[in-house]
């Protein structure tokens, strides 16, 4: 691993961020050291993310946030869409608890078609081969107009 | 001696769902209210805050923020379920997003853990913005039994 080698998060990257104001709430980083590779989601820790004090491990409400979030950029810098794909249906397996740690993600778009992204998720702390949770979900694409499920 | 609880008096119900609301520091941190556990269909709401949005220039809440709230009030759900007082993991949750929570109301999440087994609690949950016919998302999981009991 090039951990020694900081990845860093682009200008870009923190105005998606700051464009959903929930991300910013939990203060997602979006890291790729080069465009050859993969996009690294952080959620950095911090003691409010926290469900249980006791062992302590984080909240698994805010691991599949920082997941949602992520695949939902995934597919916002992927498919260079205009606006926000919003997701119409979402499933984790929690496979292990996240410590009182930073949480990190990767995203795999599996198929992306004319209205809809599908797309998996991979959440680990220390060890990327050691995952805590796996995400899939589904977005709607919204290069269509009329797409807008508000309406 | 906690296996006597009586988990169906309305009192010990929400004392219960108070000390657990209230030691999950990220309930907190969102203001996740406990509104009516009284039956078996427990209910809990969030007040509408702008960090919660996902989509300002549409008003829309983001999906995430009541994922979050899903899993802990499907969690609720089970732990007064269960007899005793024991702890429990989240084991796989899923949502379907209907439509859009919008901006400047609350979002009441009604959950109802349905099945329960010697090592799994099944649950399911409607996420509402004060009309549970109009739901914004639904949700079901399931949670482990992990074991421990808990001192009250």
């Amino acid at each position: 691993m090039s951990d020694s080698n900081e990845s860093k998060t682009t200008a870009i990257h923190e105005d998606l961020v700051a464009a959903i104001p929930y991300a910013a709430y939990l203060d997602l980083r979006i890291e790729q050291a080069d465009e050859a590779q993969a996009r690294i989601y952080r959620m950095p820790y911090r003691d409010e993310l926290i469900g249980s004090p006791r062992l302590p491990a984080l909240h698994g409400g805010t691991v599949a946030s920082l997941l949602e979030l992520a695949m939902q950029f995934e597919v916002l810098i992927a498919e260079a869409q205009t606006r926000i794909p919003y997701p119409v249906d979402f499933s984790i397996d929690y496979w292990r608890s996240a410590a009182a740690a930073d949480c990190l993600c990767r995203c795999r778009l599996i198929r992306s078609g004319r209205r809809i992204a599908q797309v998996q998720a991979e959440c680990w702390q220390d060890d990327p081969d050691r995952p805590i949770a796996f995400a899939r979900a589904d977005f709607l694409l919204r290069a269509v107009e009329g797409d807008n499920p508000a309406e | 001696m906690y296996e006597q609880l009586d988990k169906r008096d309305p009192a010990i119900r929400a004392e219960i769902a108070a000390r657990f609301n209230g030691g999950i520091p990220y309930n907190q941190a969102i203001g996740l209210r406990v509104v009516d556990v009284a039956g078996e269909r427990i209910v809990t709401a969030l007040d509408y805050r702008e960090c919660f949005l996902g989509d300002p220039g549409a008003g829309l809440w983001h999906t995430s923020v009541g994922l979050a709230a899903a899993d802990s009030t499907c969690g609720l759900a089970v732990f007064l379920a269960l007899p005793g007082l024991e702890t429990i993991a989240t084991l796989d949750l899923r949502m379907d997003y209907l439509r859009p929570a919008v901006a400047e109301q609350g979002l009441w999440i009604e959950a109802e853990c349905y099945h329960v087994t010697r090592c799994v609690g099944f649950v399911r949950a409607t996420l509402h913005q004060g009309e549970r016919e109009r739901a914004v998302s639904l949700c079901t999981a399931a949670f482990m039994r992990t074991g421990r009991q808990l001192k009250p």
